[in-house]
């Protein structure tokens, strides 16, 4: 198959061992996935639903984080809650009519608060853009960018003239490479 | 007396300030070498002025001088020796004194290092820059945050004391302090930028200059961080360790563009790019500094760090602004030399890696920024009000750390300019097969979820990674093989990966969930037994304490209590932690009621991994010393450009050492 004097390896054996870990990542990705932990208990209902509530009386605390006897009380309220099998939208809404918006910490993603959400994803995106662009202009331009400038400064070098540094740049750091 | 003696080092440290910039500043312009030297002088003027001044109000705490407002505000005879000396930075005025005082201690450390180039353009228009920003903080000194006003004491004063979580935990007296220097330390390199843009040496030799200074800043900065998360978990009850806060955010975002800096700037000490952001980003890391402290110290928003509204805001802003703006001004007035002609050949590069790195980072930052400051933008707008926490930042930010982390897997095996499909499958099979090995480890011991098993994953890939380079740097060098900058740098890697798979498990895992006990009961929860033994009730100077006596599966007992403290109706309870290297058990008392036969209302945490997170940041400590630490030195005819092929020049391993 391979010319004897270039041994080159074979496909497999470049291969094999990454299409063994995609497979092995898959697979476990999958039990990790699909063979889930037990359902949250209401409990655990009750705290992520408490993360997402502001204390109407703190400093910018979640009603889990605060001690506020405030606090306490929407925690036992949401309990109840939980209880009488009500859904985490159908509870945060009812916080959402009781004080306004603003007990939510997740911000709409409707009106003028939709843009939190979507401001930083365009600014990713355009940051990736910009650099693909930037790639692209890199890959088709020339190597060649020398000035006339550069290339007097290589024929007297080439020449053995000893090279003279603009005069701002005595420390050799050069300023404008 | 104590104002006195704290108005004079103000003084003095203010006119310092002054007087050393006019004449550094006319010595500059008129070219008077003998007048830029004299900032040595006044560099110590500003250092001796900020020290008096601490000494000051260090010797009004402790002598318990209410003639002095803010001691009569926040200091308290019953308040023990720590907390009392660590009141100074836990009030407005205190903490600028404390910034200021650090502030002229990075002055006199930069005169010191420069000590034979002080009359050096670059040296000196550094310096010039260094002294305004004392000027500003010794003006907030002297006018809107004055700590030293006058008070009269009615006979038998005692102050209220700190705000009662400030005096919870030791950790207080080196939390602030280190974040401080971090903060502080990066107004260096950001000197160093202003004097390259204003003398026009926009080389590599300023970069050179403040490398060392800005690892240490940034160093400190990171101790600062993780030692606030660990105040946080221990103090605040609530069983986490990061609230996504504003202050939180406040420190987090010049960490983050400080961190893109320090990993960007490698680009241009070795192929001369990325000059104006690189520039733009110390700038930004020096400016985030100067908002978070608007935005955190002037009462627009709500936050448990925030101290009482204060009249420093517009200062504040205004400088903020005035920073911005000349950044600006100097970046577009040095354009031309700004431009470099380089190119990047190809994105699977190192400096491909390392941009980005800044692309992931600045998002990371820009999310922060945007959550912490869009109800301000929206009030503003239409008066409505919002609020963005948890929910939010953890949902914009985990894709951002997952990318972060991938990059963090494959940049440190790169090569500069180029690589190939081939060298990287050689490069990469260990730290991938690491990576699968955690995920399937993370399995086997019971984890599920997609995003935290992909966390595992990418850590060990990560780690992985950063340990490959170790390896063969050590087998290469020998000890040398972990110092130095890139060698270090792969400690702090190891660090970080400990805290993102920390905070993974820690965030993905936690359960969490409320008892109440009469004594001798017992609850078991998660896996753990918790028995409640009664009660121990005790005066102490500063507070009255209502400590419960729990067991947990037979370890203790645990002492979570509940504390009243003299001076204010707010109860604050201390959690107690039990650590093991797996989990954390933490017990945060939310009521005992009773005193005969009480009965306690407990709120439980359980959370995987926790100790790791403070290893980490330790590990990370530790990296960036290794970092800073002198490697082996390059020579500077050296080319510096990758050698290619044949023309390689043959490496000789060095000799072990034996």
């Amino acid at each position: 198959m391979s010319e004897a004097t270039k041994p080159t390896r074979s496909p497999l054996r470049t291969w094999g061992p990454w299409v063994a870990l995609f497979v092995v990542v898959v697979a476990v990705l999958s039990v990790a996935t699909f063979t889930s932990r037990t359902a949250p208990t209401a409990q655990d209902r009750v705290n992520n639903i408490s993360f997402t509530i502001k204390c109407p009386v703190c400093a910018g605390e979640s009603v889990a984080v605060s001690n506020a006897p405030a606090s306490l009380e929407i925690r036992k309220e949401i309990a109840e809650q939980v209880q009488q099998g009500q859904t985490d939208e159908q509870i945060r809404s009812y916080y959402a009519a009781k004080y306004g918006e603003a007990i939510l910490l997740t911000p709409s993603a409707s009106g003028i608060n939709a843009l939190v959400w979507i401001l930083p994803v365009v600014a990713l995106a355009l940051a990736i853009a910009g650099l693909a662009i930037a790639f692209r202009r890199w890959s088709i331009s020339d190597l060649d960018t020398a000035t006339d400038a550069d290339r007097e400064i290589v024929a007297a070098a080439m020449a053995g003239e000893p090279i003279d540094p603009s005069p701002d740049d005595e420390h050799g750091e050069g300023n404008s490479r | 007396m104590n104002v006195a003696l704290g108005r004079a080092g103000v003084t003095l440290g203010l006119a310092a300030a002054f007087l050393g910039a006019i004449t550094v500043g006319y010595g500059l312009i008129r070219r008077r070498p003998d007048l830029v030297r004299l900032s040595r002088f006044y560099a110590a003027l500003v250092l001796l002025g900020g020290v008096v001044a601490f000494i000051a109000m260090e010797r009004a705490l402790i002598t318990r001088d209410f003639t002095v407002k803010f001691v009569a505000d926040n200091g308290s005879t019953k308040t023990p020796a720590l907390y009392n000396f660590a009141t100074l930075w836990g009030a407005l005025e205190g903490s600028i004194i404390l910034w200021s005082t650090i502030l002229g201690g990075y002055l006199m450390a930069v005169v010191i290092k420069f000590r034979r180039r002080l009359a050096d353009p670059l040296v000196g228009w550094a310096l010039f820059t260094m002294l305004l920003v004392a000027l500003f903080f010794f003006y907030l000194m002297a006018g809107p945050a004055n700590p030293f006003r006058n008070f009269s004491p009615p006979p038998g004063f005692d102050g209220p004391g700190p705000n009662p979580l400030l005096q919870n935990h030791p950790l207080m007296a080196f939390h602030p302090p280190m974040l401080y220097l971090g903060y502080v330390g990066f107004t260096v390199p950001f000197a160093f930028a202003i004097a390259a843009l204003v003398t026009g040496r926009v080389g590599e030799g300023w970069l050179l200059a403040t490398r060392r200074w800005t690892l240490i800043a940034w160093g400190f900065l990171t101790v600062g961080i993780i030692l606030g998360a660990w105040w946080s978990y221990e103090v605040l009850g609530w069983g986490g360790y990061w609230a996504w806060d504003p202050v939180e955010n406040a420190s987090f975002m010049p960490w983050l563009t400080g961190t893109a800096y320090l990993h960007s700037v490698l680009v241009q000490e070795r192929r001369g790019m990325l000059r104006v952001w690189n520039i733009s980003l110390l700038c930004a890391t020096f400016s985030l500094t100067i908002l978070g402290t608007f935005i955190t110290r002037s009462g627009v928003l709500e936050s448990v760090h925030a101290f009482t509204e204060s009249s420093i805001g517009p200062s504040l802003l205004t400088f903020f602004a005035i920073v911005v703006l000349a950044t600006v001004v100097l970046i577009g007035w040095r354009g031309d030399r700004l431009r470099s002609p380089g190119r990047i050949d190809s994105p699977i590069s190192r400096e491909g890696a390392f941009l980005a790195n800044n692309v992931l980072f600045g998002a990371f930052a820009f999310v922060i920024l945007i959550g912490t400051v869009f109800p301000l933008i929206v009030e503003a707008l239409n008066g409505d009000r919002i609020s963005i926490g948890v929910p939010y930042f953890s949902r914009m930010t985990m894709p951002i750390g997952m990318a972060l982390l991938f990059l963090m897997a494959i940049a440190p095996v790169l090569p500069w300019r180029k690589a190939s499909g081939e060298l990287l499958r050689h490069r990469l099979a260990w730290p991938a097969w690491i990576g699968v090995g955690a995920m399937v480890l993370s399995v086997i011991l019971g984890a599920r979820g997609l995003a935290p098993v992909v966390a595992f994953g990418l850590g060990g890939f990560a780690g992985g990674s950063a340990g490959r380079q170790l390896v063969l740097a050590a087998r290469r060098q020998g000890w040398r093989g972990l110092v130095g900058r890139a060698n270090g740098g792969m400690v702090v890697h190891l660090g970080v990966v400990l805290i993102a798979v920390a905070f993974a498990a820690s965030s993905s895992y936690v359960r969490q969930a409320e008892f109440t006990l009469q004594v001798g009961q017992s609850a078991s929860f998660s896996g753990h037994t918790l028995t409640f033994e009664g009660t121990n009730n005790r005066q102490e100077s500063a507070k009255s304490v209502q400590q419960a006596l729990v067991r947990i599966d037979g370890t203790g007992p645990w002492g979570p209590s509940l504390n009243k403290f003299a001076n204010g109706a707010q109860t604050i309870g201390t959690p107690s932690v039990r650590s093991t290297l797996t989990d954390d058990v933490a017990l945060s008392v939310i009521d005992i009621k009773g005193t005969d036969a009480p009965v306690l209302t407990l709120r439980v945490t359980v959370q995987p991994l926790i100790i790791w997170l403070w290893i980490g940041g330790a590990v990370m400590a530790l990296g960036t010393l290794l970092a800073v630490f002198p490697g082996r030195r390059r020579n500077p005819l050296d080319p510096v450009s990758a050698p290619t092929g044949a023309s390689a020049p043959p490496r000789t391993p060095e000799p072990l050492a034996s």
